[in-house]
């Protein structure tokens, strides 16, 4: 799996992993089963601390996305997908609330959001 | 025995009139990164000397892997990884020739490991120094200090000046030491690197430490807001946390809380009438901007003060 991870961002490095392993989850690109590289591993290839790494790992493990098995490694859970699918669409959600309050600090109307709403929902779920 | 890696205990060191360290005091334990942070000239260099022991501390103690750096500097500098910024190399010498020269001064095993090492960063054994490039030069003096398998990695600026991979290596390499448990201190001004392999930092500013933090804990108690309207209202209560640094741009201002989090800030300022507010996380690079640039306003100041009483004193004697 490929990571980016940007040092100067407001999100801390731990959870721009935790985030982008959901997604690959959620995308099918990791299933149940599937080992996440050892935290050296991955420290080393992304030059972040290993610490840090440890640290997504346990929140991964927290909340049932992984499990530690010994001798293995972490293996991801049968109910990870539904998990991170899950919280794909609440991030979605968040988002399209910060644009909508985005859109009304700018002053755009009610009706031209709408539109504009309606136009890209009937290109996207034609 | 203390249990840290290295401390420096209230150093205060002084070149003539010029103070170089005021009191420092900050740690790190065994497999933790700690970096340390600064403007040219803040004492980074003779902090990591002190620790050393190459010079000796006016007041304070310093200790590296328990050993006293005042006393025992030959001992530890054998337990040390040292990268100075500039790498002291012999151009005469090859690369194989330098490694062979300093496993003189160290236990059996130190050339094997030191040629495992050149292999892997490609550095060819039977090329002379003076023939190398600077990122390769700087990759044999992380190999030399690495070769003996040191409990501690003191590097001085190892990356400015290197190309992106080389600096990569030199990243990799330091999250690969702390990962087996032991430590590394570094001195740099590449933030942004500091930001993915720190487990702490440590900031300095005119020879005076403003803080020694874990990153984890900054980035939960450092908040950025951005003030528009009434921001009169916010002289006259108590703050939430600590305001360190307040920057003015037209009718904006932007203030950098310490010791809070955005749910105690909205909390508190969505109260106050006519005021509109913005709160940020900042990174690593704004809050030691920030930083920066509130003690050089200090110093200005204080300076202007002191030229204004020098000017009132010789026109009073006049």
């Amino acid at each position: 799996m490929f990571f980016q991870i940007e040092s100067g961002s407001g999100v801390p490095i731990f959870e721009q992993i935790c985030r982008q392993i959901k997604y690959a989850i959620a995308q099918g690109s990791f299933k149940s089963g599937d080992l996440l590289p050892s935290v050296r591993e991955l420290a080393g290839t992304l030059a972040v601390n290993a610490n840090t790494i440890a640290r997504s790992y346990r929140e991964l493990q927290r909340e049932g996305i992984v499990i530690s098995v010994r001798g293995t490694g972490m293996e991801i859970t049968k109910e990870a997908k539904a998990i991170c699918v899950k919280e794909r669409k609440r991030l979605a959600q968040e988002n399209l609330t910060g644009v909508l309050a985005e859109a009304q600090a700018s002053e755009l109307s009610e009706s031209e959001v709408r539109a504009w709403m309606d136009r890209e929902i009937r290109r996207l779920w034609k | 025995m203390s249990q840290a890696a290295f401390e420096l205990q209230n150093v205060t060191k002084r070149f003539r009139r010029q103070t170089a360290l005021d009191g420092v005091s900050f740690s790190g334990n065994s497999g933790e990164v700690i970096a340390i942070l600064g403007e040219n000239g803040a004492g980074k260099t003779t902090a990591i000397n002190i620790l050393l022991g190459k010079l000796k501390a006016d007041e304070g103690a310093a200790h590296v892997l328990g050993l006293d750096s005042a006393v025992h500097s030959q001992e530890i500098r054998q337990q040390v990884g040292y990268v100075p910024d500039e790498p002291c190399l012999y151009d005469w010498m090859t690369v194989g020739e330098t490694g062979w020269f300093a496993s003189g001064f160290y236990p059996s095993g130190y050339y094997e490991r030191y040629c495992d090492l050149m292999t892997e960063y490609r550095v060819p054994l039977d090329k002379k120094i003076k023939q190398l490039s600077r990122g390769m030069k700087a990759k044999v003096s992380l190999a030399l200090s690495l070769a003996h398998e040191p409990g501690l990695l003191i590097l001085d600026e190892p990356t400015s000046g290197l190309d992106p991979l080389v600096r990569r290596e030199f990243l990799e390499s330091m999250v690969r030491v702390a990962a087996e448990g032991r430590t590394v201190l570094l001195a740099s001004h590449q933030v942004a690197e500091v930001e993915r392999v720190a487990d702490a930092v440590v900031i300095l500013i005119q020879g005076k430490l403003i803080m020694q933090v874990r990153l984890e804990e900054l980035k939960q108690s450092c908040c950025e807001v951005v003030l528009t309207g009434n921001i009169d209202a916010l002289q006259k209560q108590e703050l939430p946390g600590e305001v360190i640094s307040k920057e003015t741009s037209g009718s904006q201002q932007q203030w950098l809380f310490l010791n809070t989090n955005e749910m105690e800030l909205n909390r508190r300022f969505s109260q106050i009438a006519g005021l509109i507010y913005e709160v940020r996380t900042p990174s690593l690079e704004d809050v030691l901007l920030r930083l920066l640039m509130s003690s050089r306003e200090k110093s200005d100041e204080q300076n202007a003060k002191l030229k204004q009483e020098e000017a009132t004193a010789s026109s009073m004697s006049n």
